[in-house]
This record gives C-alpha cells, sequence and structure tokens, in this order.
C-alpha cells in the first residue's frame, strides 16, 4: 500500500509540470504581450546588455506564471506608467488622432490631386480630334515608310 | 595646430560672409569682377574647409589628447581606421565634415562648366549661407579644436557600436545626401529669384538631385545593414526618429525625380516641384535638428546639446525665405503650362505616385512627431514606435508597388484601356501565380501573401517593359539577344535606369515583407554538449572559450550547426569587453544564404558549460541589401547617362501650335 503511494506520488510529481505548461520567453503569448511594451525606451535594445529589458522579460514572464491574463499584465504596465508604457498609442482622443492623422492625410491629398487632376485635363469637348492620315498614293505611303525606317535606324 | 584649426573656422565664417556681399554687389552692379571675386571666395571656402578638416584627422591619428574631441572619441589602442571614422562619431567633428562637403560641392558648381550661368552668383549665394551657418555653429559651440583643461593619459575610445565598417561609410553617405540636396535647392531658388519659370535648373540639377538620393539610398541601406550585423536585436530598421529623418527626405527627393519628368514634358508642376525640391531640402535640416536636439530619444542622437536651438532658428529662417519667394513669384510660376490630355495616362499616374510618397512622407513625419505633438497639447505622453509605423506604412507602401507596377504600363497623354489590359496580362499572372504558390507551400499571412505578389506584380511588369523594348528592338535591327539588350539599355539610361532602380526596390519588398512576417526567434539556455533546434537548423553548443584581443577581453562560443540534419559549418558568436565601454559588446553571428539568415547572438552565461542564445531564422534578409545593391546600380546607370527630355515640351508647343 505504502510502495502504491509513494509510486503514485512520484509519477505524479512526474507527471503535474508537466501538464501546467510554464510560460518562458519563447511562449507566444509572452512574445505578444512584450511586443507591446515601450520598456521605458528599452525595446529595440539587446536583451544580453539591457538590465532593464531583462527586469520587463522576467516581470512579464512571472507575472503570466502568476495566472495572469494579457490584457491584465499589459492594463498593470499602464496603470504604473500611463500610456508611455505602450510602444503605439493607445486608446482616448491621443491614439484616435494618431492613427487617424495618416489616414486623413491620404484622404486630403486624394481630394487635392483629384480636384487638380480636373483641373488640368482637358475636357473632351475640348480635346483634339485624332485624325488618321490619309494616303493620297502608294508611292506617298511607301516613301513615308522610307523615312520612318530611316529614322528609325538613326534612333538605333 | 590649436592656431591653424580654430583660424581656419574664423575664416570660413569671415570668407562666406564676404562671397555673400561680393555677388550682392556683383548683382546689384552687374560686375562680373565681384561675381569672378564671389566665386574665388567659394574655392577658398572648400580650401580652409579641407584644412580643417585634414587637421582634425591629423589630431585624430596621431592620438593628440590635448584636444577635447580627440579624447572624447578615441583611444590609444582604437585601430587607425576608426581614429579617422572618428572624425564623425560627435556633434563637432560631423558637422565639420557637413562643412567640408557643402563647401566642397559650391566649389564644384560654382566652377562647373555653367558657372558663365546667370543663376550661379544667387546659387552661390544660397550656399555660402549654409556654409556660413555650419561655420558659425561650429565657432559659437561646437568647436573640433577645443583644448581640454587637463590632458588624459588617454582617451575615452570610440562607442563599440561604431567600430565596424558599416559606420565609414553609413554616415559619410548619408552627409553627402543631405549636402547634395542644397545644390538643387539652390537652383530652385535661384530660378525663382530670377523668374526664371522653365525647366533649365531642372535640367541642371538633375545629376545633383540623382546623386543625392543615390547617396541617400546607399546611406539608409548600409544604416541597416549595419544595425543588422551590429545592433544584436534582429532587425535591420526600427523606425528610430533618426532613421525616419533620413527617411523623409528621400521620399520626397523620390517623388520629385518622377515628378520632374512631367514638367520636362509637360511643362507642368513647377509649383510643386520647387515645392518639393525645397521639402526636400528644409527635411534635411529638420533630421540634422532632430539629431542634435535630443528633443526625440534616439539611439543616434548626440546628447547634451543645445546646437537644435541653432538648426532650429536656421531652419525657419531658409523655411520663411523660400516660402517668400515662392509666394512672390507664385502667378508667374502658374503660367505656361499645357494641360493634362487624360485621366488615364503616365502623368495622372505620376502624380498619384507623388500622392503616395508624400502621404508615406507625412505618415513617417507625423509618427516621429506624435509624441511632441501629444504631450503638448493633449499632455499624454505616448510613444510611437514600430508597430505604429508598421501597420501605417504597410499599406501606403503596398498601394506604392502595386502602382510601381502599373505606372510604365501605361502610355503618356492618352492611354488606351484596351491595350493596358492586355500588357498587364502577363504581370498580372505572374502575381496571381505567386499568391497561388504560397498559398500552395502553406504558406500563412494574407497581409504577407498580398505584399509579396504585388512585388512579383512589380517585378513581372519591369521585365516584360525590357523583353518587348529588346523585341521591338531585335525586330527593328536584327541585333542578337544580348546586343539589343545592352544597345536598348544604352541609348535609353534614364528610363532602363529607373527599372532597375524599380527592380530592386521589388528584390527590397520581398526581404523586408519576409523577415517582418516569418522571422522566428528562440531565447535558450543550453549546457555544453546539447542543442537548440529551431526551424530546419540545428546548432551544437561545444564550449566557451575566452581571449583577448586589440586589449579587449573576448568571449567565443563555439556551435557546429547542422541544417537539413547536413552539417554546414561553424559559427562562433562573441561579447567583447571593451576596457573603455561599460557595456560588452555583441558580435553577431549569421549564417546566410540565398533564402534566410541564421542568427545567433551569445545573450549570457551562467559558467563556461551553461550558455544562453538567441537564435534567430530571418528569411530572405540578404535580398534587403541585394536590392540595395541593385537600387545603387540603376541610379548610377540613370545618372551616368541619359538627356534631359524637354525638348519634347517644345515638340509638343510646336504640335500643338501647327495643329491649333
Amino acid at each position: 500500500m505504502n510502495r502504491k503511494i509513494l509510486m503514485t506520488t512520484l509519477l505524479l510529481l512526474i507527471i503535474i509540470p508537466g501538464m501546467t505548461t510554464a510560460f518562458t520567453y519563447n511562449s507566444k503569448e509572452f512574445k505578444h504581450i512584450i511586443g507591446q511594451l515601450d520598456m521605458q525606451g528599452h525595446a529595440d535594445h539587446e536583451l544580453s546588455t539591457c538590465s532593464v529589458k531583462k527586469i520587463y522579460y522576467d516581470e512579464v514572464v512571472e507575472m503570466l506564471n502568476g495566472g495572469k491574463t494579457e490584457p491584465e499584465i499589459i492594463q498593470s504596465y499602464v496603470d504604473e506608467y500611463g500610456q508611455a508604457a505602450l510602444r503605439t498609442p493607445g486608446g482616448g482622443t491621443s491614439g484616435w488622432i494618431a492613427w487617424g492623422m495618416p489616414a486623413a492625410g491620404v484622404g486630403i491629398g486624394s481630394v487635392i490631386v483629384g480636384v487638380w487632376l480636373r483641373k488640368l485635363t482637358v475636357k473632351k469637348a475640348e480635346s483634339k480630334l485624332e485624325t488618321k492620315a490619309a494616303w493620297n498614293s502608294e508611292v506617298e505611303k511607301e516613301i513615308a515608310a522610307k523615312t520612318f525606317d530611316e529614322e528609325r535606324r538613326k534612333l538605333f | 595646430m590649436y592656431l591653424i584649426g580654430n583660424i581656419s573656422i574664423y575664416l570660413g565664417i569671415v570668407i562666406s560672409l564676404y562671397g555673400i556681399i561680393a555677388n550682392i554687389v556683383g548683382i546689384k552692379k552687374k560686375s562680373s569682377k565681384w561675381i569672378e571675386s564671389a566665386r574665388g571666395a567659394v574655392l577658398s571656402l572648400a580650401f580652409v574647409a579641407s584644412i580643417a578638416s585634414f587637421l582634425l584627422l591629423y589630431l585624430l591619428g596621431t592620438s593628440q589628447f590635448q584636444y577635447k574631441y580627440v579624447a572624447s572619441y578615441t583611444n590609444e589602442s582604437l585601430p587607425m581606421a576608426y581614429k579617422l571614422t572618428a572624425f564623425w562619431a560627435g556633434n563637432a567633428g560631423s558637422l565639420l565634415l557637413w562643412a567640408f562637403l557643402l563647401a566642397l560641392y559650391a566649389a564644384m558648381v560654382v566652377f562647373s562648366k555653367e558657372k558663365k550661368n546667370p543663376m550661379m552668383p544667387y546659387v552661390s549665394s544660397i550656399l555660402m549661407v549654409n556654409i556660413l551657418f555650419f561655420f558659425t555653429v561650429m565657432a559659437l559651440n561646437a568647436n573640433p579644436f577645443e583644448m581640454t583643461d587637463k590632458i588624459p593619459a588617454d582617451g575615452k575610445g570610440l562607442n563599440p557600436m561604431l567600430q565596424n565598417p558599416g559606420m565609414i561609410l553609413h554616415p559619410v553617405t548619408l552627409y553627402m545626401g543631405y549636402v547634395g540636396l542644397a545644390v538643387p535647392f539652390a537652383f530652385g531658388i535661384a530660378a525663382l529669384i530670377l523668374k526664371r519659370m522653365d525647366s533649365e535648373w531642372i535640367k541642371l540639377t538633375r545629376r545633383w538631385t540623382l546623386l543625392a538620393w543615390l547617396l541617400l539610398t546607399l546611406g539608409n541601406v548600409i544604416g541597416g545593414w549595419w544595425a543588422y550585423l551590429e545592433l544584436g536585436w534582429g532587425g535591420y530598421w526600427a523606425w528610430d526618429p533618426v532613421e525616419n529623418a533620413s527617411f523623409l527626405p528621400w521620399l520626397t527627393v523620390s517623388a520629385f525625380l518622377h515628378s520632374v519628368m512631367i514638367q520636362e514634358r509637360k511643362n507642368m508642376l513647377k509649383t510643386w516641384n520647387v515645392s518639393l525640391i525645397i521639402l526636400s531640402y528644409i527635411l534635411t535640416l529638420f533630421g540634422t535638428f532632430l539629431v542634435r536636439s535630443g528633443i526625440l530619444t534616439s539611439v543616434h542622437a548626440f546628447g547634451d546639446s543645445n546646437l537644435g536651438t541653432y538648426f532650429l532658428v536656421f531652419m525657419a529662417f531658409m523655411m520663411l525665405f523660400s516660402l517668400y519667394v515662392v509666394m512672390t513669384r507664385y502667378g508667374m510660376i502658374k503660367k505656361d503650362s499645357s494641360p493634362i490630355e487624360s485621366y488615364f495616362s503616365k502623368e495622372s499616374s505620376f502624380l498619384l505616385n507623388n500622392l503616395i510618397l508624400v502621404a508615406a512622407a507625412f505618415a513617417v513625419f507625423w509618427g516621429t512627431m506624435y509624441p511632441l505633438i501629444s504631450e503638448t497639447f493633449t499632455g499624454t505622453k505616448v510613444n510611437v514606435g514600430a508597430p505604429y509605423f508598421d501597420k501605417v506604412m504597410a499599406p501606403i507602401l503596398l498601394v506604392l508597388i502595386v502602382l510601381m507596377g502599373i505606372c510604365p504600363l501605361i502610355a503618356w497623354q492618352k492611354a488606351v484601356f484596351e491595350k493596358f489590359m492586355k500588357n498587364m496580362l502577363w504581370p498580372l499572372a505572374m502575381g496571381v501565380a505567386t499568391a497561388i504558390i504560397l498559398f500552395a507551400f502553406g504558406i500563412k499571412g494574407i497581409y504577407a501573401i498580398i505584399g509579396l505578389s504585388a512585388a512579383s506584380f512589380m517585378f513581372g511588369t519591369h521585365l516584360q517593359e525590357f523583353a518587348r523594348g529588346i523585341s521591338a528592338r531585335r525586330k527593328a535591327t536584327k541585333e542578337s539577344i544580348l546586343k539589343a539588350a545592352f544597345k536598348l539599355t544604352v541609348k535609353n539610361q534614364r528610363r532602363y535606369g529607373g527599372y532597375i532602380v524599380h527592380i530592386g526596390i521589388a528584390v527590397i519588398a520581398v526581404g523586408v515583407i519576409s523577415s517582418h512576417s516569418y522571422s522566428t526567434e528562440v531565447l535558450k539556455t543550453v549546457d555544453a554538449g546539447n542543442s537548440i533546434k529551431t526551424g530546419d537548423y540545428s546548432l551544437r553548443f561545444n564550449e566557451l572559450t575566452e581571449h583577448t584581443k586589440n586589449g579587449n577581453g573576448v568571449v567565443v562560443a563555439d556551435i557546429d550547426v547542422t541544417y537539413k540534419g547536413k552539417y554546414i559549418g561553424k559559427i562562433k558568436p562573441e561579447k567583447i569587453f571593451y576596457e573603455t565601454w561599460p557595456e560588452p559588446s555583441t558580435e553577431v553571428a549569421i549564417k546566410t544564404n540565398w533564402s534566410q539568415d541564421l542568427y545567433v547572438v551569445l545573450s549570457s552565461w551562467e559558467n563556461k558549460d551553461k550558455v544562453t542564445f538567441m537564435v534567430k531564422v530571418n528569411p530572405f534578409v540578404s535580398w534587403i541589401w541585394m536590392g540595395g545593391i541593385i537600387m545603387v546600380i540603376g541610379t548610377a546607370f540613370a545618372l551616368i547617362g541619359g538627356r534631359p527630355t524637354t525638348f519634347r515640351y517644345q515638340i509638343n508647343k510646336g504640335i500643338s501650335r501647327v495643329g491649333g
């Protein structure tokens, strides 16, 4: 009996850690969260030589392993540092302006170019009618063909 | 030495002031003597700037630590190449480099075959105003020949990150690009002042503008390459404020290079072209202001500098001056332009391409400045990092790539839709085939697939254009394919040089999209004898060893790499510990093949048998460098050949007169 209990305990000790997935730096969830954090301007630094980045990495892994979800982790940093905790502008007026302005720029630019094009483009009624040249004779046609040929040779 | 250095800087101020005054007097009095004298002043400036520059190089090379600049950026053990490249490692040296390049360019301009051109006095004055500014700033705020209070036994040394071949070229090429834009700017303003509203200034500056653009391209690509090799985070472009500042003029000059074609052919967009070149020039000052002011956090910024104020004032002055000149001539610029014949024409497509390029520039500018804007106007501190730019720029650049695929197929003046669709067939098929192949191979990520297909379509368009040109030529001349290809490109260097540049951009696009979307990263701690597996690679860590190199401690990891089970060699990532620098520097180990890079960083170690590595597999990164080379080749090709197309406008005008 004791042997059975001991064996079961040992088996559980081996299996349970395998069943609970511990988050690491390589976890998808971790990468997704860390990719959103500015880490006080250290986000693009190399991990091995940046102590600040290392602290952030360890904190996020710890929070993930502590059962916190992604929004909770992100929020905890926003609570501490404000919007500056994130690499991109978040919600609120400031965020809307940040994301909306390039689109507005493209939109306004398109309208300006559209109006400009309309102004610059000759209306169909005013455009010259393309007239097709009619040859008076075969000789004339041949002379023209030869001239074109000579010109082509010169160009090439 | 101290005297010569300082005298050369003050002489720079005096001579440039004299040159400007001599030009003004010469213009007012219509005196060629004064103009000649001003030209001599430009030559003297180049001479004085050269003396100052070579003197600083000498001081750096011979480790004269009694000079602050030498002591701040070099030390005894630094290799000679890096002692010399410390010239542009700090504020004062880089300003001197700028002044030197500007003076050299100015001398080349005023002694060119156009030296008798009436625009020249104005051009040289504008360039000398720029030179005057740089010499003044050096004299007042950043003197490279300032002495130390106490001579140190050794200097502080150069930042290890700057001890890389990329750093020899990256700043110089960028500076040459920046400085080069001052020339077309000066010509543009000179043309406006003289009320010469034709395209002459564009003709005269075509090569200068192309050269500046070429150098900006080269500078940005080399910068990316350096970041990839040296910074150890596995990327090449971080959308850092200063990186953006160098990208902005590149975008606006790209727009300018396209829109001048319309002015050359149709005498249109004169206001727009002048505005674009002014904007490009102002953006070079803006970039420099960003670096020197420290108002935004950047890996490139020079710390503790109040130079930003000087640049801000100068930038505002130049902007107001340019604006005044444009406004007073606006009515004249608008005259004498011919209309566009159809919405569906190359002219319209160029306008669209300009819209996209300028919109891209606006988006980059906006994102760069937004942290400042947000804090000032809403009181909210925000960051605008790489993910923002990736999201915002991706659709804009995608449209640009698609446009680059479409534009070459559209005819000038009036395109026929049926013919256009017929021409689109093969490139479109190529794009669709790419998408199908990617799907078939199980490649995920719809946006990346769209981007890669667009790049393929764009590549297909240009391939077809080459093929059609060769085929038409062969029909007319019965030449061999090779001869026809050679003759075709040589006879139309501007056009085909541009096409080669476009192909380079397509290649870069493949590299950027792939490496952004399909890069993998593993951070793992291994014991000696154990392996890290990532993708098709297996890396067996053998041992960690230490040795000394150039007086610095080096820790090296020895790794055997196998790819798909086949041994492909060793890699040795390093950490170098410099005596003069608090942080160790990372030497990345990279194994490159045509389709991917294995990128390994020695991250940390508990002992010599337990080491942590960062292993990345970056697909198609080498394509970015290859694309950069192709772009440079294409630009050089268009630069050395090609004739201006102004005569076409004259012909068109003649025809319309005859017809009308």
